[in-house]
């Protein structure tokens, strides 16, 4: 198998373009290998950071990637020495693998800025809001010397339990017009984060939807501490006293890493690791597959007996060994 | 159109194409970047789309940071010989200048082999199938993986 190129890890602590390049390169290989996040790890030594890292989650066109914009402006002028890094994250197509990554055409206006580095991603099938490769880009974004990371998810709004793991604090971005308060009723979406923001102020009906926030936090949980703010990303309201309770927010949460939450994440990653090769064995697999078709043409025996046996073809397959070349889906 | 489409081809480590598609300069008819954006799609890679009116430096910073291996622009203005030759210097100052660069809209005939001179690996004018694009492009890609520093 391939290493990852010692002169790229090297060469990513330079703070300019050099530097760039190099984080760039490093992040495509640890996001299309996720594996190698381990050696990455153990050859800079368990980089320790960013400070701050900050989810943005919510339903399809809230307005997050406009936030994000927002936020990199605050954070910029609340720390003016700070690096910033951003990942966003949009969905890969489900029938071609392809995917349109445009979270940085809100975020242009910070593409010459030197202090900010955004990289966008595709979900690559994998669910839960984030990629697979997340935890890679973000700890060459720790190597890189970033200071905050804000990383912004898959816009689904209701399955996005990675970003919990991944942040120090979680901000969930509605608008009015997505739907009424039964939405947020519903299970996931209001237990994710600690900040609930209230986007497009600008809007009718923002107040309203504050409001019905806010009576559905009196029902909820009270041992939770959450905050509802009201903000504007467009007009650039409310944004600054966002970004500063999301800092600090955060760095009261920096409990969350420690060496349990660690080994927490570490255990969550293996497992998706082993569930993507066990998922390409039993896909790409010639006597596995032709198993399945003789078994679909016999449906006699039970399903759970033909499952059990799959999984065993599947732990003696030759393509449970390493096969970096051929991932197992989109 | 996806059935029309080849499948997509994958770099040597397994992963997705990665393709900058961006509008430089002024003109702001975006419909062509966005159909490419889409067929690209279609056929299977990963496209950064950045919007219109980019300047050739944002266009450059922001390829570097996604670590395309291809990057497609879009123009309309007339302008396409001064943006062409920004961004291809800007690319040879950043060591990036081995990046396919592709260009699409209305260009006159006779400019094309100035802009391969400058470095661009093709021209996709009007009426480009979406199959000529997909398949043009893959080859340049290819060959691009397999010449590019480790």
């Amino acid at each position: 198998m391939n290493v990852l190129p010692d002169d790229l890890i090297a060469q990513a602590r330079d703070g300019g373009h050099i530097g760039m390049r190099a984080g760039a390169r490093l992040m495509t290989l640890l996001e299309n290998d996720p594996e190698k996040q381990a050696e990455f790890l153990r050859k800079t030594g368990f980089p320790s950071g960013p400070r701050l890292v900050l989810g943005i989650t919510g339903a399809p066109g809230c307005g997050k990637s406009t936030l994000v914009d927002a936020l990199l402006a605050a954070f910029r002028s609340l720390h003016p020495d700070a690096r910033i890094g951003v990942i966003a994250i949009d969905p890969s197509s489900p029938f071609t693998g392809g995917a349109i990554l445009a979270d940085r055409v809100r975020m242009m206006r910070h593409a010459e800025d030197p202090a900010i580095f955004v990289r966008s991603m595709a979900s690559r099938g994998h669910l839960g809001g984030l990629a697979l490769g997340v935890g890679g880009v973000l700890s060459v974004m720790a190597w890189m010397g970033f200071d905050i990371v804000l990383i912004e998810t898959v816009g689904v709004g209701q399955s996005e339990v990675d970003i919990v793991r991944t942040a120090d604090e979680v901000a969930v971005v509605l608008a009015p017009g997505n739907g009424d308060s039964l939405q947020l009723l519903k299970a996931g979406l209001m237990e994710i984060g600690g900040l609930i923001v209230v986007n497009k102020a600008d809007k009718d009906g923002a107040e309203a939807l504050r409001d019905g926030v806010l009576a559905m936090l009196e029902l909820a949980d009270t041992t939770r501490h959450r905050e509802v703010l009201l903000v504007s990303a467009t007009e650039n309201r409310g944004v600054t006293e966002l970004a500063s309770r999301f800092e600090s927010l955060g760095s009261a949460n920096s409990h969350r890493r420690s060496a349990e939450t660690r080994r927490e994440k570490a255990r969550q990653l293996l497992l998706q690791l082993a569930t993507r090769r066990l998922e390409h064995s039993l896909e790409n697999h010639p006597r596995i597959r032709e198993e399945l078709v003789r078994r679909i043409e016999d449906p006699s025996g039970s399903w759970t007996g033909l499952v059990q046996d799959l999984l065993a073809a599947a732990a003696t397959a030759d393509s449970i060994q390493p096969s970096p070349r051929k991932p197992s889906h989109v | 159109m996806s059935s029309d489409t080849p499948a997509s081809p994958r770099r040597p480590d397994g992963g997705r194409f990665r393709i900058l598609i961006a509008k430089p300069g002024l003109d702001g008819h975006d419909r062509g970047a966005k159909y490419v954006a889409n067929v690209l799609r279609d056929a299977g890679f990963e496209v950064i789309y950045t919007g219109i009116r980019r300047t050739p430096e944002q266009i450059v910073r922001a390829a570097l940071q996604e670590d395309v291996d291809a990057i497609g622009i879009s123009l309309l203005s007339g302008a396409h010989m001064t943006l062409v030759a920004r961004l291809t210097g800007l690319l040879a100052e950043h060591g990036a200048d081995h990046l396919p660069l592709f260009v699409g809209g209305v260009i006159p005939e006779s400019d094309i082999p100035e802009l391969k001179a400058l470095g661009v690996c093709e021209v996709y004018g009007p009426g480009t199938s979406a199959r000529t694009l997909v398949e043009s492009l893959t080859v340049h890609l290819e060959k691009h993986v397999h010449e590019r520093p480790a």
